[in-house]
């Protein structure tokens, strides 16, 4: 008897979903933030938030390329480092290996 | 749309660019094996399968551009194909990344006696994470932040201001690509060094070659912004470059944090 009951409820739940204009009204896409208004509001923000990005990004760029680049001694040579099992088309060494310090 | 169509789908001509993209793929995975074995001719083939592939991509989406923005093809319908199919693509390279930080993080949770039974391994110099490697990831989120700038100009029909956040977007991007590289030539390590190389590498690599795709599909957004193409109602292609864009930037926090953070220390 409950069982039917939730069923019939259901089903009349759905009928009426599907047929009232109000569904059509409800399936129509809204966005939180919609008009020019608000959009043009939204691109100010988010400018803003770019713009203090840019600032942090540009302290931090001077901080890091004033400190010079570090010096790292050459380890001993483990035989998990600079592996080599077979020769590159090119020459001995990887395209990108080749660095300031060797 | 075509006045005597009745329906609102897109009902493609036929093309080349399938079967010559597919061609160009052939020649570039043979060539690309022929030459690291070094097989005779294997560089031609592989520069040769490069330029078709390059060609062909190039063609295709000049197909695409001239079908939506000219011909008006892309109604509303239509427009859903690409947006699924981006995110499909999307979340295949959520997966394909997710593969990399598994590697690293299975090499570095166990290390193995062979590398020291330490991590990093003994003998592997790694960089401050609080130098470069965190400037480089506050350099993607600045850009996610101008992209964002970007798509609320476009809706708010300021099609000059969306011109320069685009330009923000690219420059912090082309910033991101010249301190990666200045960070991998001062590296102490390189990919050939055991394999927390490979995985450093590898990850931190296939991340920087996605800034470079996502540098180059907002060069052309950029493009198309300032040619007019994109309006407040219609604009796939941008999105779709800003939902790869803050997919790149997003992914980078997972690097810093498990590969550069956790993993360098």
């Amino acid at each position: 008897m409950a069982s039917a009951i939730v069923r019939s409820g259901l089903g009349s739940a759905i009928r009426g979903g599907a047929s009232t204009p109000r569904a059509f009204i409800a399936s129509k896409r809204t966005f939180a933030s919609h008009g020019h208004h608000d959009e043009a509001a939204e691109a100010s923000k988010w400018e803003k938030i770019t713009y203090l990005g840019i600032a942090t990004c540009t302290i931090l760029a001077v901080v890091n390329l004033s400190k010079g680049h570090p010096h790292h001694e050459e380890p001993p040579s483990y035989p998990y480092l600079h592996i080599r099992n077979k020769e590159f088309p090119w020459g001995p060494d990887g395209l990108f290996e080749v660095k300031e310090h060797h | 749309m075509i006045e005597s169509q009745r329906h609102s789908y897109h009902l493609v001509d036929p093309s080349p660019w399938p079967i010559s993209g597919s061609l160009g793929a052939l020649a570039t995975t043979v060539g690309g094996v022929m030459y690291m074995h070094s097989f005779q001719g294997g560089a031609t083939l592989l520069s040769l399968g490069l330029i078709f592939l390059l060609y062909t991509m190039f063609v295709w989406w000049r197909d695409v551009l001239r079908e939506s923005t000219l011909e008006g093809h892309h109604t509303k319908v239509v427009q859903l194909g690409p947006r699924y199919g981006f995110i499909l693509f999307i979340v295949s390279e959520v997966m394909f990344f997710f593969a990399f930080f598994r590697a690293s993080s299975h090499s570095s949770l166990a290390p193995t006696v062979e590398i020291g039974g330490i991590w990093p391994p003994k003998g592997i110099g790694v960089l401050d994470p609080w130098e470069i490697p965190f400037l480089n990831t506050l350099i993607p989120l600045s850009s996610g932040a101008a992209v964002t700038w970007a798509h609320h100009a476009i809706l708010a029909g300021k099609e000059k201001r969306a011109v320069y956040a685009l330009v923000a977007t690219v420059l912090l991007a082309l910033v991101f690509t010249g301190f990666q590289g200045m960070e991998y030539y001062q590296a102490p390590s390189t990919i050939s060094d055991s394999i927390y190389g490979s995985t450093f590498f590898l990850a931190t690599g296939f991340h920087g070659f996605h800034v470079i795709i996502g540098t180059l599909f907002s060069i052309i957004c950029g493009i198309r912004q300032y040619l007019g193409h994109l309006t407040k109602e219609h604009h796939v292609g941008f999105e779709a470059a800003a939902w790869y864009w803050h997919f790149v930037d997003v992914v980078r926090l997972f690097p810093f944090v498990s590969i550069y953070w956790w993993g360098g220390i």
